[in-house]
């Protein structure tokens, strides 16, 4: 039964709706219809291919293809670096919300104080006797550790969190000269710290390698698997890892810690538990709930991921071992233009996507009732 | 608590924030290093050669072809900024109407169409991207603003966003203003719009960010130079001179400056804006 006021109010309300309506009809509800729909055709941008209905056989090509698994392989690899990344930002989560406060803001002050202008002279007198670099490092730490001591964790927030807000295109080429395998500034930095220590040691080729870490297993021969070491896949995983840490996870944790009632430290206190029996017993399971929704919005995040980095870095390579799932459908698409082909590879992933989040929903949810 | 452990764990920060901080400070270093300086190991030049920015913003001429580059970084930067504008004002307009709707109003089939915007949320964006490439070739958008604005102007996120928002307002304010005999435009603007305020600013940064930085939509709708950004600006820079690392990086000073002022200036607002959609979400 439908009110009077309801049926008045559904024309106000369409007129409220109408533009985010239209928009949301043409350019997300139509193309997800034009997109399952169309992995059932022939779908292509060649002029020499009609379009006609071709049933499963997309998906039937897409499942003896040898790529997919391939593609498949390299994001879910590439999405191990995500429990590195979380266990990071619940670490610096904690570090942060730990007492960080000096005795008195006025030691803070005084100390803070020493950090900036300490730091002014010793770089000055580096830069005059050439050695710039140090310098510039000298004048770095200055201002983080006068930053740290006197706004706390808001102060170290803002470095950790940066990676995050400017990651994009220009820090994907910053890290992409970094790795550079002659002269990027890690390779060099590893040559000289190992030469200094006198170790023989020759550095890996990052986004030039095909090896990795799970490299040692008896992989099919067409995932051109370079042996064991540090490859191409560990340097995105690398860089992913360095943007996020810092990033909206660990925000979160920070929200999640304030929110823990003090009064379950008090008794733990009461009990003399340890740092780690704290963590281990309060902290993390407090913040299950949130760790839940890290994990779920990650894997979901992850498995679409990879693109702009293989597109920027490596066009894929070296021998395919950077291609992600997302980066195929967009090369089958608007490269090889078999756009029906594309749209199936895209379907599939979302039911590995939602697949793998009907699972975390389970567990997470059973593990959160315990 | 004794102070000495405070200050080890200050150390510890302090050596994180140095790690994080590492790859800008060789950026910034590089940017302003002569050209045969940038394999050296050493993070500053033997002296600052700040013309690398002259070169790239095209005020002065590439040394080595005598004349200006051949891509348009100022053009890039404008468009940016004029697109992420311009999108984050149309898209915030449009979320928070549709949320307005979905939050205050009742009306038959309202939450049918709700959870049919929630579920697009699930699809991925790779998903959508071809059909929608097709369907701006059909509306000739192709190689235009409006192909890289309009796509981007509507959200089911931003919606639900704000709708989550707008549904905290008590029921008692609506009242206060219908007996006061407002309509529900008078409502919307005066009432609800300026209650959630905190969710607009956060869904403001969130879009102009994610605008701003957005690579793979521009990448597929733009053919011509002078329509590009920056994000996709700097793919055809690594092509053309990817040889030429302090120009690139002088470039990518300049992409970075205007986020770091933006995250500093909003940082507040920022934060409390992922732990609403975190808590929420």
């Amino acid at each position: 039964m439908i009110q009077p006021v309801q049926r008045r109010n559904l024309g106000i309300a369409l007129l409220f709706l109408a533009p985010n309506l239209i928009g949301f009809l043409l350019f997300t509800l139509g193309p997800i219809l034009i997109s399952l729909g169309g992995s059932f055709t022939s779908w292509s941008l060649k002029p020499s291919v009609p379009l006609r209905f071709v049933g499963l056989q997309n998906y039937v090509d897409l499942l003896s293809d040898p790529n997919f698994y391939f593609y498949l392989y390299n994001t879910v690899y590439l999405l191990t670096g995500l429990p590195i990344s979380i266990a990071g930002s619940l670490a610096l989560a904690v570090l942060l919300s730990s007492r960080l406060n000096l005795q008195t803001s006025r030691a803070a002050l005084i100390l803070s104080l020493t950090a900036a202008l300490g730091s002014l002279p010793v770089s000055g007198i580096l830069m005059i006797s050439g050695s710039g670099s140090t310098a510039f490092l000298v004048l770095a730490l200055g201002v983080i550790t006068s930053l740290g001591l006197y706004f706390n964790s808001i102060g170290y927030r803002t470095f950790y969190y940066l990676p995050h807000f400017t990651a994009g295109a220009s820090t994907i080429l910053l890290w992409m000269q970094l790795y550079n395998p002659s002269f990027g500034l890690i390779n060099q930095s590893l040559l000289a710290l190992c030469e200094f220590l006198g170790i023989p040691f020759s550095p890996p080729g990052w986004l030039t390698s095909t090896r990795s870490l799970l490299g040692f297993l008896p992989l099919p021969a067409h995932f051109n698997n370079g042996g064991f070491g540090v490859g191409a896949r560990e340097a995105i995983m690398i860089m992913t890892i360095w943007a996020s840490v810092g990033g909206n996870n660990m925000i979160l944790y920070l929200a999640g810690i304030s929110n823990i009632p003090p009064e379950l430290y008090e008794a733990a206190d009461i009990d003399g538990a340890s740092g780690w029996q704290r963590f281990r017993h309060i902290t993390f399971p407090q913040l299950a709930p949130t760790t839940f929704f890290i994990v779920v919005m990650g894997v979901i995040s992850g498995l679409q991921g990879g693109f702009e980095q293989a597109k920027l870095m490596t066009e894929g390579g070296p021998a395919g071992t950077t291609t992600t799932l997302s980066y195929y459908i967009y090369t089958q698409g608007f490269e090889l233009l078999d756009l029906g082909y594309g749209a199936a590879v895209s379907w599939v992933l979302f039911l590995l996507m939602m697949g793998i989040t009907l699972l975390n929903w389970r567990y997470g949810n059973r593990h959160q009732n315990q | 608590m004794n102070p000495s452990g405070s200050l080890f764990r200050h150390f510890g920060l302090v050596i994180i924030a140095m790690i994080m901080t590492l790859p800008f400070l060789w950026m910034v270093g590089t940017s302003i290093k002569p050209h045969h300086e940038v394999e050296s190991l050493s993070l500053l030049p033997s002296s600052p050669h700040p013309e690398n920015y002259a070169i790239v913003l095209r005020q002065s001429p590439d040394p080595y072809t005598g004349k200006l580059l051949d891509l348009d970084f100022p053009k890039w930067y404008f468009n940016s900024f004029f697109i992420a504008g311009w999108v984050t004002f149309l898209q915030v307009l449009t979320s928070a109407c549709a949320a307005y709707a979905f939050a205050r109003l009742e009306w038959p089939g309202r939450d049918r169409v709700f959870v049919l915007y929630l579920g697009t949320m699930m699809v991925p964006g790779m998903v959508t991207m071809l059909p929608a490439y097709q369907i701006m070739v059909s509306l000739g958008m192709v190689n235009t603003y409006q192909g890289l604005i309009i796509p981007s102007a509507f959200s089911a996120f931003g919606t639900f966003l704000l709708r989550q928002f707008m549904i905290g307002i008590p029921r008692s304010f609506d009242e206060a203003a219908s007996i006061d005999g407002a309509n529900h435009l008078q409502t919307f603007i005066e009432v609800i719009l300026p209650m959630s305020r905190p969710g607009v600013i956060a869904l403001s940064i969130f879009t102009f960010l994610g605008n701003f930085q957005s690579f793979v939509w521009p990448l597929v709708m733009v053919r011509d130079d002078h329509l590009r950004t920056i994000p996709v600006g700097m793919l055809s820079f690594q092509g053309l001179y990817g040889q030429q690392t302090e120009l690139i990086m002088a470039a990518t000073v300049l992409n970075v400056i205007p986020l770091i002022i933006l995250f500093v200036v909003m940082q507040k607002q920022l934060i409390s804006g992922i732990q609403l959609g975190g808590v929420k979400g």
